[in-house]
């Protein structure tokens, strides 16, 4: 059968890939109207329970300072940062029969959980770090249309794809910091889809969502302004 | 009533506009979650997930692609993720050497064409598989699903092309036919 035949019949016959059944439309509103109304009253008594007071997500220690402008600095530090959390996770999470049978092991050859989670923190805090100081750099550019938006979609672009990676990692366990992912998420995605010479309508619109949102801030809440997370850390 | 209009009457607070956007966007949303996922229960949880992280940033929608286009990229986020964190658990529970992955199982022991598709798809990386999914299965254009997925419409129509690659070589016997 010629290939151009068999694609017809294999989207043909892909239409009834996971046939989807009605949609429960009424069930799924309520839902929906349930889930928001718990998250306002969660909401609501949390800015109460707290007035005013604030602690970061990630409570690490202050070091370095962040030097922005630097795109390929930062995604190499961000790829080796996620390369030794991801590299630590695997280990941890099955290792060879050898090692089990094995008499005493030495302690820095498998890593303790603790250790893991550490990476993952350190790691998102790396990200949301670079995150905050190209956010900010980005603001500061659509202000002063300084034009540097082609660069900046290709860093959100790498930013974006940590951020899915952190997501998809025990660093998102935390409700919070999955929330500013996902949120910081949808600003990347803004930034890495903009084209090359963006209107500037298009600019001011990702500005005044950044601001809405408040992603800035809550960036600089979870890792306070100067943090550079894997001097020392590690 | 027009997009726009229905947005700035979501923006400012009316219950009833809510309601019509869901409206109007739900069942794409549904479809998507449930192709992706095979289950009831995960593209129930997928669809609430959009909406409500919708309604939260809607704010913050610029207008320069649909709407629908908008929650296409949320849906398809919030099902990835989803799926992986499922992924994970399934990793964690049957160890990595049982793992099979995520997608509905399937048992029927008839090795019609169908049902060897279903499975290659199931068998498909994910990226390939969303994109193939959205393309051929839901009718998705390339520019849709670059924006939805924060790829260029060429890097979508190149793993399209790599998906049904990989769908011909797993039923090659039917391709013989």
């Amino acid at each position: 059968m010629m290939d151009d035949r068999f694609d017809d019949l294999l989207r043909d016959s892909a239409r009834e890939y996971n046939d989807p059944p009605e949609t429960p439309r009424e069930e799924l509103w309520q839902r929906i109207v349930a889930a928001r109304e718990a998250e306002r009253a969660a909401s609501k008594e949390k800015t109460e329970d707290a007035d005013g007071e604030r602690s970061p997500i990630l409570p690490f220690r202050r070091f370095g300072r962040v030097r922005p402008g630097r795109p390929l600095t930062w995604a190499a530090g961000i790829a080796a940062v996620l390369a030794l959390g991801i590299g630590l996770g695997r280990m941890s999470v099955k290792q060879p029969a050898s090692v089990a049978i094995s008499a005493p092991v030495p302690s820095s050859s498998a890593p303790a959980p603790r250790a893991t989670g550490v990476a993952y923190r350190v790691a998102t805090t790396e990200h949301l770090s670079q995150s905050e100081a190209f956010l900010t750099l980005f603001r500061t550019s659509v202000r002063g249309k300084e034009g540097n938006e082609r660069l900046a979609s290709a860093t959100a672009r790498q930013l974006l794809a940590t951020n899915r990676l952190l997501l998809d990692s025990p660093a998102a366990a935390d409700a919070r910091t999955r929330l500013l992912l996902q949120d910081l998420e949808l600003v990347l995605a803004e930034i890495a889809q903009l084209s090359p010479q963006p209107k500037s309508r298009d600019l001011q619109l990702i500005t005044e969502g950044l601001e809405q949102g408040g992603v800035l801030s809550r960036l600089r809440t979870a890792v306070p302004a100067g943090t550079s997370a894997t001097q020392g850390a590690l | 009533m027009e997009e726009r209009e229905l947005i700035s009457r979501v923006l400012a607070g009316d219950p009833s506009a809510e309601r019509a956007l869901y409206d109007a966007h739900v069942d794409r949303v549904f479809r998507l979650a449930y192709r992706m996922a095979g289950d009831m229960d995960r593209a129930q949880d997928y669809t609430q997930e959009t909406f409500i992280r919708a309604f939260s940033r809607l704010q913050t929608f610029r207008g320069d692609a649909s709407l629908s286009t908008w929650l296409g990229s949320i849906a398809i986020s919030v099902t990835l993720n989803g799926l992986r964190k499922v992924r994970r658990q399934n990793e964690r529970e049957v160890g990595l050497d049982d793992f099979t992955p995520v997608g509905p199982t399937r048992r029927e022991a008839e090795p019609d064409l169908k049902t060897r598709l279903n499975q290659a798809i199931d068998d498909l990386p994910e990226g390939y598989r969303a994109v193939f999914v959205m393309h051929d299965v839901e009718g998705y254009t390339h520019e849709e699903i670059g924006a939805s997925l924060g790829v260029h419409p060429g890097t979508s129509k190149a793993q399209l092309f790599r998906a049904r690659a990989r769908l011909r070589e797993a039923l090659a016997d039917f391709a013989k036919d």
